[in-house]
């Protein structure tokens, strides 16, 4: 066996290699563990080069990340099978939206086939972005390096390290940001690696039109059913709607939701649609609205509710969280973190064809009911009472 | 012609290359670009008699004392971070001017506060030392600190000896604990 200290190099056995890489989990805060394939430069090429959670299969299978639970990360080498210009592999892991630090997370190893194993010293760490080690080539032969460097900054100066342009602003930080400038050998990267929370500090974002579209739009809403116990606790669970409110570009307006079974449809106008109805919160999967991101320049703009049904609206307590899937763009999540009164609607995002791009702002505003919202927003329908 | 270091391999310096007579000391390294204190490198070198020790202070030759009195030995300057292509930091030595009574020159790197900052030269990109002939600027030697000194922070890459009238060269490669400081206490001084 050969255990590695930061810095110390190993050769590596031929054939197929695994490497497991083993932590001890943080309760609220994922660990994401990627592999870069990078050229003699030092760079990813493309998107193609990257494997992690979002792409586990890269490279016709020479980098494949075969799991990825709490605690252990799973990837399977095949580092005959990679094209020459594939110098190094870089093994990142990243703690989820910079919410600790390495020094949080009390053990960190990894483990080779061939019997090699490196334990990574994370006392004091301030990085929240690590890169672990390295395999690279040396006189024709693959070698693994254990690294142990990174950024306290994340994942955004680390993709930045490997050419990957993300495709977000990065989160509010003390300095203003120049606009980003692509270094010529890296393409501008259409996977995005970040996920973003709007707050009030940042509440909207911007999302260009890649060449590949937006493809299906996945809007979930998930929340808490209902606290049991506690003395003066009234444990109903709470019964939360999401819909939407419409408008196209041909000024046809509309809403989709549960009540007065306005499910909406996807492959013809509104091209939204609503998903099934969770009257519990009680999946894991919460409800969802789907949205026909190829038909984006159909759209003018949806904005996004939900609505209490049944239970009191403590929205505090619900703990809402509106998370927004658009193919190839970051993940895009707001929570309901606001106090709503006695309003039973609370509009959460909306979302804007800002010449083409998706424009998304975080609202969470209350209202009374439908008319009330539609006219905050100027949506200009007429309602009337409906049931489910 | 370049060799590749094998340690405790010699090879005369009048048969590899006869115009061999001024010589280059070049360390080099890539700046750091994860977060964390600076690398940096720091070359020195030591004029030693027959005993293997200095004569006196002036024969450490290093970033705070770049030249030897009798003019033979130049260290051409501090490089603390790696900035710059090629060598970052370089020491010349002109073998006609090494006084009679130098018998070696010890060539070392070394980690600048490695302890301190947790560094090894391993962690250290791109970092390597090599020989150079001033004149023709032909690489006579080159060792590849960051892949073959991986754990080491301090170390004595090579020494230059006369034998018979003649220069030869030495590969060392000989890792050093403690820094500087114990480098040159153990050639004599007392620092």
């Amino acid at each position: 066996m050969t255990r590695l200290v930061p810095g110390a190099n190993a050769p590596l056995v031929n054939g197929p290699l695994q490497v497991e890489i083993r932590y001890t989990p943080i309760s609220g805060v994922d660990i994401d563990v990627s592999v870069f394939a990078l050229s003699a430069a030092g760079k990813v090429r493309g998107d193609g080069d990257m494997c992690f959670y979002g792409q586990p299969r890269v490279l016709d299978g020479a980098v494949q990340m075969t799991e990825a639970t709490p605690g252990r990360a799973l990837f399977s080498l095949d580092l005959s099978g990679l094209a020459p210009a594939v110098e190094k592999l870089a093994l990142t892991a990243t703690l989820y939206e910079n919410k600790a630090r390495f020094e949080a997370v009390a053990q960190l190893s990894l483990s080779l086939s061939g019997g090699i194993e490196a334990e990574i010293p994370t006392s004091g760490m301030q990085e929240t972005a690590l890169i672990l080690g390295e395999f690279y080539r040396r006189q024709g032969e693959w070698k693994f390096r254990c690294v142990a460097q990174g950024f306290a900054g994340g994942l955004e100066p680390l993709a930045k390290h490997f050419g990957v342009e993300v495709a977000a602003p990065p989160p509010a930080q003390a300095a203003p940001q120049p606009a980003p400038v692509v270094p010529p050998p890296a393409p501008k990267s259409t996977i995005s690696l970040s996920k973003i929370t709007l707050d009030k500090t940042r509440s909207s974002i911007s999302l260009e039109k890649t060449a590949a579209g937006f493809g299906e739009i996945k809007v979930n809403l998930n929340w808490n059913k209902g606290k049991a116990g506690g003395f003066f606790s009234r444990s109903k669970s709470v019964d939360l709607d999401v819909g939407c409110l419409f408008e196209l570009q041909n000024g046809d307006k509309g809403v989709v939701q549960a009540l007065g079974k306005s499910f909406g449809a996807l492959s013809r106008p509104p091209y939204v649609q609503l998903m099934g109805d969770d009257r519990t919160g009680a999946l894991a999967g919460g409800e969802w609205l789907h949205i026909n991101g190829t038909h984006w320049s159909e759209i003018r703009r949806i904005l996004i509710f939900a609505f209490i049904y049944n239970g009191a609206p403590n929205w505090r307590e619900t703990d809402g969280i509106v998370t927004l899937y658009i193919p190839g763009q970051p993940d895009i999540e707001v929570r309901m973190n606001e106090e709503g009164g006695t309003f039973g609607m609370c509009a959460i995002a909306l979302l804007e064809n800002d010449r083409g791009a998706v424009k998304v702002s975080r609202r969470v505003d209350f209202h009374q009911g439908h008319r009330l919202m539609d006219q905050a927003y100027s949506w200009g329908m007429r309602w009337s009472a409906g049931s489910k | 012609m370049a060799l590749t270091l094998q340690k405790g391999g010699n090879l005369s310096l009048s048969k590899t290359d006869p115009t061999l007579s001024k010589i280059l000391v070049g360390l080099g390294w890539d700046p750091r670009a994860t977060d964390g204190a600076a690398f940096d490198l720091d070359a020195s070198a030591f004029l030693l008699a027959a005993n293997g020790k200095v004569r006196g202070e002036p024969d450490f030759i290093f970033y705070n004392q770049l030249k030897s009195p009798d003019g033979s030995v130049e260290h051409v300057g501090d490089n603390r971070t790696g900035a710059g292509d090629g060598d970052d930091e370089v020491i010349k030595v002109d073998l006609s001017r090494v006084p009679a009574d130098i018998d070696k020159i010890a060539f070392t790197v070394t980690i600048h506060e490695a302890d301190v900052r947790k560094q090894n030269f391993g962690q250290i990109g791109g970092s390597f030392i090599r020989i150079l002939n001033e004149l023709t600027g032909a690489e006579v030697v080159r060792y590849d600190l960051a892949e073959d000194a991986s754990t080491e922070t301090a170390m004595i890459f090579a020494e230059l000896y006369r034998n018979n009238g003649e220069w030869k060269f030495r590969a060392v490669g000989q890792g050093y604990a403690g820094g500087l400081r114990a480098l040159a206490n153990g050639y004599g001084l007392n620092l």
